[in-house]
């Protein structure tokens, strides 16, 4: 693959990207290294891996990292009511130890996204989201699979991976992560979109808007970014669900009371919005 | 890749290694292959290959940029650099001979260090200009009383010297500050503009959260190092028809600490009390409770509500009176050591927020001690960037009494309260 043609896969998925993000993409699938990638809420950091499952064809496996997430809800479980099920349907066997052994076998396991990404026969997209959530100790357990793309099972051993996932960690910096997990992946961090990369997003996703209407859109949400005031600063998914909403509604222009009455779904807390459209801050296109 | 280029690489690496990244062999070894698959055509192009492969956060990914930059230059762009650097190097031969005819006083040269020497020579020319105006102002004094003269001549010139120092050494901290997110962090807290403080606070709220998500996801409080939760587990063995499987067990009670914060609020001490306060304030996993006093010539309680925002504090600031007096740290210490029923006891952490500039200094210092004797711990915010230490007392005898952590941008009060948290 070369990085031309990756480009060419992104733009027939109607994938919106720069040269940077293109560029290191290529690098992080050549590497075969895990990506990292960090930013603000809604930049579309999880996009990319579903993106990249289309382009390349392949599953999406999602695990959604929160805290208290552990080898079990991760990795693996063992079917404990089957395995009880086995052993008093086994009762009179005497065969102890092959019905132990039969107990700890693939029949009484329960695959989580870790173990099905790397025992996939074709190579997946295994997406870990929001790894910031998760407690240290989970990040430490990922690194024999981010860096050696094996687990280990004590009752099986150490499974090596049967095709090479492309592994896309995202965080929204709640936590630093340890530099071991950094040190064993591509970096990469994406900031809000500019006003051309933004308009182009909203072309892609919502075609059938008014185009004077996403030009509008896209202005307002810039300036909005670009007040100091507002804390929480509108992300692309806001941008989109607001153009959608305007869309609906049959709007055709931005009129100052029309993003009075809108604003909700581009500006999420009463002092943001409070903030926008107060003094100075209220003289949005 | 043949051997010159494989160099040059090996060389960069060096550079990232001496600037604090993570640039191994294998680094290099990636930085290589990438090269190879993506050749090196388009400047843009293979740094941001190069960047992906070295540099694992946003600030690193600053610092990798500056070496990159500064490392990989078009052939033009060298020797332009070479020939400012040798009409820079002629400029400050030039200076520094001028430097040494205008350092001398009754014929004879200063007793300047060589450093003080080369920074006497990086003064701007209007300010050596008002240097050499003093010493003609004043040399009818050198005749009456030659001694007396040429201390104080020599007090004003090390004076300037040393402020030239200092705005030499903080030129060279400015790298991170190029980024507008990131900058922020690394400048100093009194020098914030009015319109960067709402950017400011959300920088706070961000850290703040990221120290409490590192907190609790060092206190879990599942392992398994603490007491059999008996009804719990067997509760849970019911879905597994009564046999355990799995165990439970209580949660460790992990004891907060109490915090009684001291806060200058003397003139200058506002913002950055009200930031380091804001900080202390937010870290929920931290405290179990916490008294704010404020005090300047004399000490009050805060009352919490006052906290809440930039400007309920301010007001309340200004309302209690103690806002624009002279510091009197002495007399505060005293007033919280006598305090009935006790503030302080064992078992608390006394956080004094101050640049340590205080009426009676060594009363200040009798009254710290015997804080220090009543409380567990004292940990002293200071917000005077730690390169001016040196130069200043007051700080000198306050560090040598108790734990001193520098304060000055928000990075540093970010990294105070992770050691506060931590201890």
């Amino acid at each position: 693959m070369t990085l031309d043609q990756l480009k060419h896969w992104l733009d027939q998925a109607h994938y919106i990207y720069d040269e940077t993000l293109a560029t290191v993409l290529y690098v992080a699938l050549e590497l075969g290294r895990p990506l990292l990638i960090e930013g603000a809420a809604g930049v579309g950091k999880t996009e990319i891996a579903k993106v990249m499952a289309g382009v390349l064809d392949r599953e999406l496996v999602r695990l959604q990292c929160y805290e208290g997430l552990d080898e079990s809800k991760a990795l693996y479980e063992w079917n404990y009511q089957k395995q009880l099920l086995a052993i008093q349907i086994n009762r009179e066997t005497v065969d102890r130890d092959g019905l132990t052994k039969q107990l700890f076998s693939d029949e009484y396991l329960l695959e989580r996204p870790l173990l099905r990404s790397i025992r996939s026969e074709k190579p997946v997209v295994l997406l870990i989201d929001e790894i910031d959530k998760a407690d240290e100790e989970f990040e430490a357990f990922l690194l024999e699979l981010l860096s050696e793309m094996q687990v280990t099972i004590p009752e099986i051993g150490t499974i090596k991976a049967s095709s090479i996932p492309l592994v896309v960690l995202t965080s929204n910096r709640a936590r630093p992560l340890s530099e071991a997990l950094r040190r064993r992946c591509a970096y990469v961090y994406i900031d809000y979109p500019d006003l051309e990369k933004e308009l182009a997003i909203l072309r892609a996703k919502l075609p059938n808007a008014d185009d004077r209407l996403r030009v509008q859109v896209a202005q307002a949400v810039q300036k909005l970014r670009g007040q100091e005031a507002i804390l929480k600063k509108p992300s692309i998914a806001e941008a989109l669900d607001w153009t959608a909403a305007l869309e609906a509604m049959g709007v055709r222009e931005l009129t100052p009371k029309i993003l009075k009455t809108t604003a909700g779904f581009v500006l999420k807390n009463n002092d943001d919005i409070a903030a926008a459209f107060s003094g100075e801050g209220g003289d949005m296109p | 890749m043949t051997e010159p280029y494989l160099e040059r690489l090996c060389a960069f690496s060096r550079i990232l290694r001496q600037e604090g990244l993570d640039a191994g062999p294998a680094q290099t070894a990636d930085a290589a292959r990438v090269l190879l698959l993506l050749g090196m055509e388009d400047r843009e192009r293979v740094k941001t290959a190069m960047r992906t492969v070295y540099s694992k956060s946003r600030e690193e990914q600053l610092i990798f940029d500056r070496c990159f930059d500064g490392f990989f230059l078009p052939q033009d762009v060298i020797e332009a650099k070479l020939r400012k650097q040798r009409e820079e190097q002629v400029r400050l031969e030039q200076q520094s001979r001028e430097a040494e005819k205008e350092l001398q006083l009754n014929g004879q040269p200063m007793d300047f260090s060589p450093e003080q020497r080369s920074a006497y020579a990086a003064m701007p020319p209007e300010a050596r200009q008002r240097l050499q105006g003093f010493l003609e102002k004043y040399r009818g004094t050198a005749e009456r009383n030659p001694k007396l003269y040429g201390d104080f001549i020599h007090s004003v010139f090390a004076r300037a010297i040393m402020e030239q120092q200092l705005l030499m050494e903080n030129a060279g901290l400015g790298g991170l500050a190029a980024d507008p997110e990131i900058g922020i962090l690394y400048r100093d807290i009194s020098q914030f503009r009015e319109e960067e403080i709402p950017k400011a606070i959300s920088i706070i709220q961000s850290v703040t959260r990221q120290i409490n998500g590192e907190l609790s996801a060092r206190n879990p409080g599942r392992g398994e190092g603490g007491k059999l939760d008996f009804r719990r587990t067997i509760r849970r063995s019911l879905e597994t028809g009564g046999s355990c499987n799995r165990l439970c067990w209580r949660k460790k009670r992990t004891r907060r600490k109490r915090l009684v914060l001291l806060c200058d609020v003397s003139g200058s001490m506002v913002q950055f009390s009200e930031f380091a306060l804001r900080f202390i304030q937010s870290l929920n996993q931290v405290s179990d409770s916490s008294r704010t006093f404020l005090f300047s010539e004399t000490m009050t309680e805060a009352d919490p509500f006052s906290l809440e925002n930039m400007d309920l504090f301010r007001d309340y600031v200004r309302r209690s009176g103690i806002y624009g007096r002279v510091t009197d740290l002495g007399s505060a210490l005293e007033s919280l050591c006598g305090k009935n029923p006790p503030v302080l006891c064992s078992g608390v952490t006394l956080i004094i927020l101050s640049d340590t500039k205080s009426v009676d200094l060594s009363r200040a210092a009798a009254a710290l001690m015997e804080a220090m004797r009543h409380t567990g711990r004292v940990i002293w915010l200071n917000p005077i960037p730690q390169n001016r230490w040196q130069y200043i007392r007051s700080v000198q005898t306050m560090a040598s009494l108790c734990q001193m952590i520098p304060c000055s941008t928000l990075q540093e009060l970010a990294s105070a309260c992770r050691r506060i948290s931590r201890s």
